[in-house]
């Protein structure tokens, strides 16, 4: 900021360089790369999704597909927004005679879901854990009550964008789509 | 700050608050708070600070029953800010103020029956059917007080002149950064009041704060100021840490302050781009939405939101940083500096910018304390209002850095703050990001969280002004009273004021300029 | 040089002598098919305009436009006037409904009027009248009738305040258009389009290089005038969406909108072109003096030269656009009122001066 006692001449002048600048600035970014990112073109290819992003909750599971659920219901006591619906049912080990809690339904409403992470961290068993499976979009609002226990999640539509996809450089952008 | 409040009695009320203004140099009303204090009734607890020692007092009163109703003599006549607070109290607890010149509902729908902060509030939802009319609107406000029988008499005022030319700018409007509606009155280009009305986006989530428990109450914070989210929450985890005796780890400390100034400059580029938006230079505004994205996507890789963030929690860190932040943090700070430059070249220097943002918006010291400006704007007027030097938390004080203020009163001075701070921000950050200390990143805490009882406030500096959480417990898991201080409602309020006389043009500029966000303010 | 007059005496001789029609219908038939063509050039102009603009835009802005219909999105402004073109059209409240429907209509009347003054070609001029220059500004002003009348027939408080706007910013700039293309008439010597044109055919007889310091200031000062005049930025306060959410035309949908959509870039073109015919010689190829160099650019037609000359300045605007703020409605009078008006004025008198004494080159 420049004091303001200038000549009509001077203060033409120097809005007039103002104004230059201004253009100048322009200009350059006119030939400078762009920034835009061409999703969905890039959704194989160059697209970054951070992997602590939080898409979708999913039920975490061993190598034999084996999840740690036991039907505590802590998850839907956490939930602000009562997006998951527990269903148990007490059946006694053949071995031991005891009676233990089993789950029988795990509704998550997508539709519902704010992605707060407080049913994750509620858990005690490790049970769930979000992904950053973001392609969610369905023409059906039913389509968004998912059963964890009952499906087998694979990564969703772009398996190999779970770890973060394409690296992402701070300071860069990928207008690419290859 | 654990609350010791001067009780107040109705017949001193009036008295001792104009003392304590006026002697004592209490001289920034930071909020009021409403609230149903069960037995005792109605009352309010007025947070006030001294400017020239930074020292905080509350004061409590409860409100005298007088022909059914509950009343408090008004303090708008000692600070101007009090004017929307207590419209707020009226809407939501229904403690009419005396002397109030203008108690109308400020959030609710003026067809709202009841009071919904009252714990004898009626939820049910047969009792709150979705309303399917047109809100009736009233060209009339009325205002309260005694007769000298000790009767509760109303009086009506005028809002509008018969042939008055009103322009409704909002609810929705491409530049009041939300859903704020003005009700200006203009003549030709010139604007002659506004009356601000809000609650487009009010969604009772300090109601609704008190049906949830501890932890549930975060997941509400970063839905507020969408951009100053990190700060939001940091003031409802300080709020509970505090009252809860929480010792934090020093990397928890080092990555909140540094999380809050990387969510500062994200809200600051977005101010600069918004700001350009409004006086119409588009490309201003998508320069700065380019490196904003570099901003936010540093904040992604360890927290896993861009908006809402989610990532501070009682006691600690939702995660760890991500193994590349501090790289990442630091190729940002490397990549801004520059960018800065450019925003001021093609649009902060500009004669055209100048000549729309100098003495638009004039609101001097003094009114700025008086109407709670606080942030940016307030700044720009020279009132050293920084919660983290007044009230340093986290790092600001183990860090070295200086406030800045600016002595234009305009939103041309607002500007540069702006721009000042984006260069503070990067310098914290630079300092801290090399020395991020090992440690817990979460404290453990009891599965059920219960506060222990007593009333707490504690405040932030969000990306606009003073944000703080007042907490009052009564020992259970979930709060009994749990209010904000938004950062843009004593903004809204200031805008009348420093409008008057003033263009369109300017309205929006200083708009822009004060950097309100309707969420916020609306809740 | 390649002179289109050929064509047209060819064409008139054809329907007279061969055909053998009388005065009536040769002159029906041609003025219907120079209708024609000035239409469809209108629109095919406003396709290129309007997505030139969003790469150009885009490209400033660190972006790539659009993308999508088509290759490089070439087809995105067909789909746009598609949507257009189906969309429901709707009357407020209360508005008064025929100042409403005329407005658009005003606005689109005036654009083409001005639009038709254009010299394309050497013998392409379609209104060539003596007092062209004259009658040309006298035309364009009738938009600002159609801006006036938008704004207050749409009984909207916006519109009412943007219309006034609209008002002010264009009669006070057609101050200096007016005067800046009498500083070029003073050059030249005529006023008739064609004449100007010619007296700017060759080496180095651009006005702009043939009438130096007062016609570079001239051309600036029309730029700046003509980028008001065409109520673009940083001069849209009419329109100002972030104040005024659309300013006049906030209450029209479809095609009265697409009217003004069209008209806003047109004006930009016309302006542009009016430009570049008085100031750039319109259809004139540069000359330099070098006789095969001379040659080799007279053999490019000139539609070639008008239209690569008039999107030259086309982008200029746009890059001028981009880049600036918003002006307030005082500042935008002061500029005119305080700056720009005694600057022409003052320019006028140095070019009487330079022509009296036959100071030019």
């Amino acid at each position: 900021m420049e004091d303001n006692n200038k000549s009509y001449f001077g203060e033409i002048g120097s809005a007039v360089k103002t104004l230059a600048i201004g253009m100048k600035t322009t200009l350059t970014e006119y030939f400078t790369k762009k920034s835009t990112e061409q999703y969905p073109e890039n959704r194989k290819t160059t697209l970054h999704v951070s992997a602590r992003h939080r898409g979708r909750l999913v039920f975490s599971r061993d190598e034999n597909q084996n999840y740690k659920c036991v039907g505590c219901t802590l998850c839907e006591k956490a939930c602000p927004n009562d997006s998951i619906k527990i269903l148990t049912e007490m059946v006694e080990d053949p071995e031991t005679g005891k009676k233990k809690r089993k789950l029988v339904d795990y509704q998550y409403d997508l539709g519902d879901c704010m992605f707060c992470e407080l049913c994750v961290n509620a858990c005690n068993f490790d049970a769930i854990h979000f992904t950053n499976d973001f392609e969610n979009s369905v023409f059906d609002r039913d389509k968004l009550v998912l059963h964890l226990d009952k499906e087998v999640y694979t990564g969703g539509s772009l398996p190999n964008l779970i770890d973060g996809g394409a690296p992402l450089e701070i300071g860069k952008f990928n207008t690419k789509t290859k | 700050m654990k609350l010791n409040n001067i009780e107040l009695t109705f017949e001193n009320f009036a008295n001792e608050m104009a003392k304590l203004k006026n002697e004592k140099h209490f001289d920034y009303l930071v909020t009021i708070i409403g609230e149903d204090f069960g037995e005792e009734g109605l009352g309010c607890i007025y947070i006030l600070e001294n400017t020239q020692n930074n020292e905080r007092c509350s004061v409590r009163t409860i409100a005298k029953k007088v022909d059914g109703s509950d009343v408090i003599p008004t303090v708008t006549n000692l600070w101007k800010a009090a004017d929307l607070l207590e419209r707020e109290v009226f809407d939501f607890v229904g403690i009419k103020f005396l002397g109030h010149p203008d108690m109308r509902r400020l959030f609710l729908r003026t067809d709202f029956v009841g009071h919904p902060l009252r714990k004898d509030f009626d939820m049910s939802p047969e009792a709150n059917k979705f309303p399917l009319t047109d809100e009736p609107e009233d060209d009339f406000t009325v205002e309260y007080s005694l007769d000298k029988d000790g009767h509760l008499v109303e009086t009506k005022h005028r809002l509008f002149e018969e042939d008055e030319y009103v322009v409704n700018i909002g609810p929705n409007h491409p530049s009041t950064h939300g859903v704020l509606r003005l009700q200006t009155v203009i003549d030709g280009e010139t604007v002659k009041r506004i009356y601000p009305h809000l609650g487009y986006i009010h969604r009772g989530i300090e109601k609704m704060w008190e049906g949830m428990t501890y932890p549930q109450t975060l997941a509400l914070t970063d839905r507020l100021n969408y951009l100053s989210a990190m700060m939001h929450r940091h003031a409802l985890v300080g709020v509970i840490e505090e009252a809860m005796g929480i010792e934090l780890s020093d990397r928890i400390r080092y990555i909140r302050t540094i999380m809050d100034e990387l969510q500062r400059i994200d809200s600051h580029l977005l101010f600069l781009g918004c700001t350009a938006q409004d006086l119409g230079a588009l490309t201003a505004f998508l320069y700065c939405m380019r490196d904003r994205e570099h901003v936010l996507n540093v904040m992604e890789e360890t927290t896993g939101g861009r908006l809402i963030m989610n990532y501070y929690r009682i006691g600690g860190l939702q995660a760890d940083i991500d193994p590349n932040f501090v790289d990442n943090t630091k190729k940002l700070c490397k990549y801004l500096r520059p960018k800065i430059q450019e925003y001021l070249d093609v649009f902060g220097d500009n004669v055209i910018t100048h000549k729309r943002l100098e003495g638009v918006g004039p609101m001097d010291k003094e009114n700025c304390i008086n109407y709670a400006v606080t942030g940016p704007a307030g700044r720009a007027a020279g009132w050293k209002n920084d919660t983290r030097k007044r009230h340093p938390y986290d790092c600001y004080d183990k860090v070295n850095w200086e406030e800045i203020t600016m002595t234009g009163c305009d939103s041309m001075d607002r500007y540069y703050v702006h721009i000042k701070e984006l260069y503070q921000s990067l310098d914290i950050i630079e300092q801290l990001i090399d020395n991020i200390p090992e440690g817990e990143y979460y404290i453990k805490q009891k599965p059920i969280i219960k506060v222990p009882e007593g009333q707490w406030y504690f405040s932030v500096e969000g990306a606009s002004g003073e944000f703080g959480v007042y907490l009052d417990s009564r020992g259970d898991k979930s709060p009994y009273r749990m209010k904000m201080r938004p950062m843009g409602l004593t903004l809204a309020g200031a805008l009348d004021p420093m409008l008057r006389g003033q263009k369109i043009a300017d309205l929006i500029t200083t708009g822009a300029a004060i950097d309100f966000v309707i969420p916020d303010l609306d809740r | 040089m390649f002179d289109f007059s050929n064509v047209t005496i060819w064409f008139d001789a054809l329907l007279r002598q061969t055909l053998g029609l009388g005065d009536f219908w040769s002159i029906l038939i041609e003025c219907i098919l120079v209708g024609v063509l000035i239409l469809a050039g209108y629109a095919i102009l406003a396709i290129c305009l309007i997505f030139m603009e969003r790469k150009v835009c885009a490209y400033f802005q660190c972006r790539l436009g659009p993308m999508r219909v088509g290759p490089w999105g070439i087809f995105q402004v067909f789909a746009d006037v598609l949507k257009m073109l189906i969309k429901e059209i709707f009357t407020v409240d209360k508005a008064d409904k025929l100042l409403y429907f005329v407005a658009p209509f005003l606005v689109i009347i005036a654009s083409v009027g001005t639009f038709s003054f254009l010299p394309w070609n050497n013998g392409a001029e379609v209104l060539n009248f003596n007092v062209g220059v004259f009658l040309l500004t006298a035309v364009s002003s009738i938009g600002v009738v159609g801006i006036f009348l938008a704004g207050w027939a749409s009984n909207n408080k916006y519109s009412v305040v943007s219309a006034m706007r609209g008002a002010v910013q264009l009669i006070s700039y057609e101050m200096s258009l007016g005067l800046c293309l009498i500083t070029a008439v003073i050059l030249t010597g005529t006023m008739q389009v064609s004449g100007i044109v010619e007296a700017q055919v060759g080496p180095w007889n651009w006005l702009i290089f043939k009438g130096h310091v007062p016609a570079i200031i001239a051309f600036l000062v029309f730029l700046v005038a003509g980028n008001a005049e065409a109520n673009r930025g940083p001069f849209d306060l009419a329109e100002a969406e972030s104040e005024l959410t659309a300013g006049y035309h906030t209450e029209y949908s479809g095609m009265g909108f697409g009217f003004y959509y069209l008209a806003e870039y047109l004006n930009l073109f016309v302006v542009s072109g009016i430009a570049t015919t008085v100031f750039l010689g319109g259809w004139a190829p540069v000359n330099i003096g070098i006789e095969g160099f001379d040659g080799i650019m007279n053999l490019i037609p000139g539609i070639v030269w008008f239209l690569g000359k008039t999107f030259a300045v086309v982008w200029l605007l746009m890059w001028v656009r981009w880049t600036f703020p918003r002006l307030r409605i005082d500042q935008i009078l002061k500029l005119e009122w305080k700056y720009l008006m005694p600057l022409c004025l003052i320019n006028l008198v140095l070019m009487t001066i330079i022509v009296a004494f036959g100071w030019h080159f």
